[in-house]
């Protein structure tokens, strides 16, 4: 094998699309290392401390498509302090200076300055795809940079990101000379954007796939792009309110009859339930429906729309679907495969929108039921063996019981059992969130059963060290341990430090862990970061306690990652780094 | 012996050209030209007129040059096929179509299917050749091969001598793991 040229051992790698067997290739010997490094076209880096980004650029100079992430997932609740870090500056400024020919950049929880996204505008000429995800820090003028400088950009996607309005003008700023968009997402775009410069834009990028509007986009302006877009897969509507022209009603009944190839549907901002029949001649052939932004519908207006959507493999819907609701989910929709139930926001105290019992009727209907995140106010153990039994396949299963140790509703018991049931049917389990009143023997089910579990997220729940032991022992493959208000100290932080190193990261915060553990953690630990962040009051607190009784001082917040870049030297004053 | 541009005369009364190959240890073989020209290498010989007398190959040996010009000849054939059938308004060769992909990649898995040192062979002619379709079969069954394994694993499947030092292997190793996984 050594005797082959070189250029037929990159060949051989360009058909091992997996992070991981480019790793291991790169460890065979040094000409392979070389080979690999300079070839290797797609880089993921799952924690952006974790490794330099010059040094990333050094090893890859050829990367295309760079991937990057930043804060903890338990920002997205904000238990992150703001200012925390996670900022993309450096990341592409790097890039800038050592892979000119990058063509992707995916960010997610990442703080993005204008300034950076005018860097990026400007120095990579075969620029093709930006994906940002719950990124903040920019406004639109940065937005306008990408479009005015990007000439091949293909895909524009922003999900859930926080950027401030600074108007209209970014839209106009696509030349006309750019044909080349596939996907546009910018839903989360607070503002108004031009509905002339959205339609000449839309008529000039044949190509377009992906479509997400934002809320300002009428229904008028809607039926005008949707008649150049027959080949149309994923659709975010803008505003359904009924205010629109009756020629727009027509334009957009003919128009979504003419987008055979549209399988995916979001949006429905506003939407009123005049407008949703508008949709029922596609819902036979869509796969993907979110509702989940559309508390204007009720269960009797969702239900008479999913009803018809037989093919149905993704589902994002409020609770106020209602079990009923579920039910009718659950006799439509055989193919689902993913479902996500969110809470809305008003909470009537003893009324429950979704309980137990939809999500059983889900169960039982929808046996390829693979994906679950459920907000709702009870569950009981029954249920969630019932569950665990009709759907032996969760690979991901987050259940959000909103009052924190809330017990079985009919027996007032720990959930346990039923956690237990679901970590021992599904055998491919690699992420779950639990809730609900917990003891520490869901964690010896989870230990025990949970093999292949990669992420878990803990909230309120456990009574000793003894529960996040047995996790630290049994979950062999966990990435990412997050765990809130929870009784697990020092003793458990300690018991299996080895962990650390082939774990991405640990998140504890309003737990028992004191400082004096986390020094020791850090000290017996050197690759590691050892974050601890105290209230900004807290901190100053810390610095004036001189005596013995400081290093016993609660640990309001840590977060430890293992890292090959030493301690970041970006981090806020409430940020200390052991 | 036959040469490049002499016709022969095919079953059918329409002329078919051949081209022979002449392998390192001088075995001929006599192909149709259009299956020759799967290989780039080839091609451009004949294109510049270089075919006469046959093409010799130092580099390739009669066996492994006899599987060679078995897979061209396969898959030339079935691209004349398909383009029949493309021009055909017989609906029966329309719907034949993904049956003989079907053909055509349980031939390629079963061509593949050979020794170690074999597969090593047809890569290497394959990539001097030029033949796109043969060079990224055989990679495909290399990547196979190394797929799943640890670094040790393919060093022995591979005989690849480890040159790294202990540490310089962690530190490769960590960096792998930490940062790019």
């Amino acid at each position: 094998m050594t005797y082959f040229p070189e250029e037929v051992v990159e060949h051989i790698f360009s058909f091992l699309p997996s992070h991981s067997d480019r790793n291991t290739v790169s460890l065979v010997c040094k000409v392979w290392y070389q080979i690999e490094r300079l070839s290797r076209r797609a880089v993921f880096v799952g924690n952006c401390y974790a490794v330099r980004p010059e040094h990333v650029v050094l090893r890859f100079p050829n990367v295309r498509a760079l991937t990057v992430k930043g804060k903890p997932h338990f920002a997205d609740f904000n238990l992150v302090p703001p200012d925390w870090g996670g900022y993309a500056g450096p990341w592409i400024e790097a890039a800038a200076r050592g892979c000119v020919g990058l063509e992707e950049l995916r960010m997610k929880r990442m703080v993005v300055s204008d300034e950076s996204l005018e860097l990026l505008a400007r120095s990579f000429p075969r620029f093709k795809v930006l994906v940002l995800i719950s990124c903040e820090g920019f406004s639109t003028d940065g937005l306008a940079a990408i479009a005015s400088h990007c000439k091949l950009l293909r895909e524009l996607d922003l999900q859930e990101n926080d950027v401030e309005d600074r108007g209209p003008r970014w839209l106009s700023c696509f030349p006309d000379s750019c044909t080349s968009l596939v996907s546009l997402n910018f839903a989360c775009i607070k503002g108004e954007v031009n509905s002339g410069s959205l339609e000449r834009l839309v008529a000039r990028s044949p190509n377009l796939r992906s479509l997400r509007l934002n809320r300002s986009v009428s229904v008028d302006t809607l039926s005008k792009i949707l008649v150049r877009t027959p080949n149309l897969q994923d659709l975010g509507t803008g505003n359904l309110t009924d205010e629109f022209q009756i020629e727009s009603y027509f334009r957009l009944t003919n128009a979504l009859e003419k987008c055979k190839m549209l399988r995916s549907l979001s949006g429905f901002w506003d939407a009123s339930p005049v407008c949703v029949p508008f949709i029922y001649p596609l819902c036979h052939q869509l796969t993907g429906l979110n509702l989940s932004y559309t508390p204007t519908l009720d269960a009797s207006d969702l239900t008479k729309m999913i009803s018809r959507c037989a093919k149905l493999q993704r589902l994002w819907v409020l609770d106020c679907i209602s079990d009923k609701g579920l039910q009718v989910v659950a006799s439509s929709c055989k193919d689902l495969q993913e479902l996500r139930v969110f809470p809305s926001d008003f909470y009537v105290a003893g009324y429950s929108a979704v309980t137990e019992t939809g999500l059983v009727a889900i169960s039982s209907g929808c046996p390829k039921l693979s994906s679950l995140l459920y907000f709702c106010h009870q569950m009981t153990n029954d249920a969630l063996i019932t569950i665990s039994k009709n759907c032996p396949n969760f690979i991901r299963f987050r259940l959000c019981i909103l009052e924190p140790k809330k017990p079985d509703a009919m027996t007032n018991q720990p959930l346990d059992e039923g956690f237990g049931a679901i970590v021992r049917e599904s055998k491919g389990l690699r992420r779950l969130s639990i809730s609900g009143l917990l003891t520490d023997k869901v964690f010896m089910y989870i230990g025990k059963y949970a093999k292949h579990l990669e992420m878990l997220s803990i909230a309120f729940a456990g009574d000793s060290d003894k529960g996040m032991m047995h996790v630290m022992n049994g979950c062999k493959n966990l990435r990412k341990l997050e765990i809130r208000d929870s009784p697990f100290g020092d003793v458990a932080l300690l018991g299996n430090v080895a962990n650390y190193e082939t774990m991405r990261s640990l998140w504890m915060s309003s737990c028992n862990v004191t400082l004096k553990g986390c020094q020791v953690l850090a000290s017996k630990m050197p690759m590691l970061n050892v974050e601890i962040m105290n209230e900004l009051d807290g901190s100053s607190e810390m610095e004036e306690n001189h005596g013995d009784l400081s290093n016993l001082s609660k640990v309001e917040k840590l977060y430890v990652y293992r890292t090959t870049a030493g301690a970041r030297d970006d981090a806020p004053n409430f940020v200390k780094i052991l | 012996m036959a040469s490049a541009g002499e016709s022969g005369d095919g079953a059918d009364g329409k002329g078919v050209t051949t081209i022979t190959i002449i392998s390192s240890d001088n075995e001929a073989f006599e192909v149709l030209e259009a299956a020759a020209s799967m290989s780039l290498t080839i091609r451009h010989l004949i294109e510049d007129g270089c075919a006469d007398g046959g093409i010799p190959l130092p580099n390739v040996t009669a066996g492994i040059l006899a599987k060679v010009l078995e897979y061209c000849s396969k898959h030339v054939a079935a691209v004349a096929a398909s383009s029949e059938a493309g021009s055909s308004s017989n609906a029966a060769d329309a719907a034949a179509a993904p049956e003989k992909e079907e053909d055509l990649a349980s031939f390629d898995k079963a061509f593949i299917d050979v020794e170690q040192d074999t597969l090593y062979d047809l890569l290497m002619a394959a990539n001097y050749l030029e033949v796109k379709g043969l060079l990224d079969l055989a990679c495909q069954k290399v990547a196979d091969m190394i797929k799943g394994k640890t670094p040790d694993a393919i060093r022995q499947t591979f005989k690849i001598k480890n040159d790294f030092s202990p540490e310089q292997e962690e530190k490769i190793r960590e960096e792998n793991q930490w940062a790019f996984e």
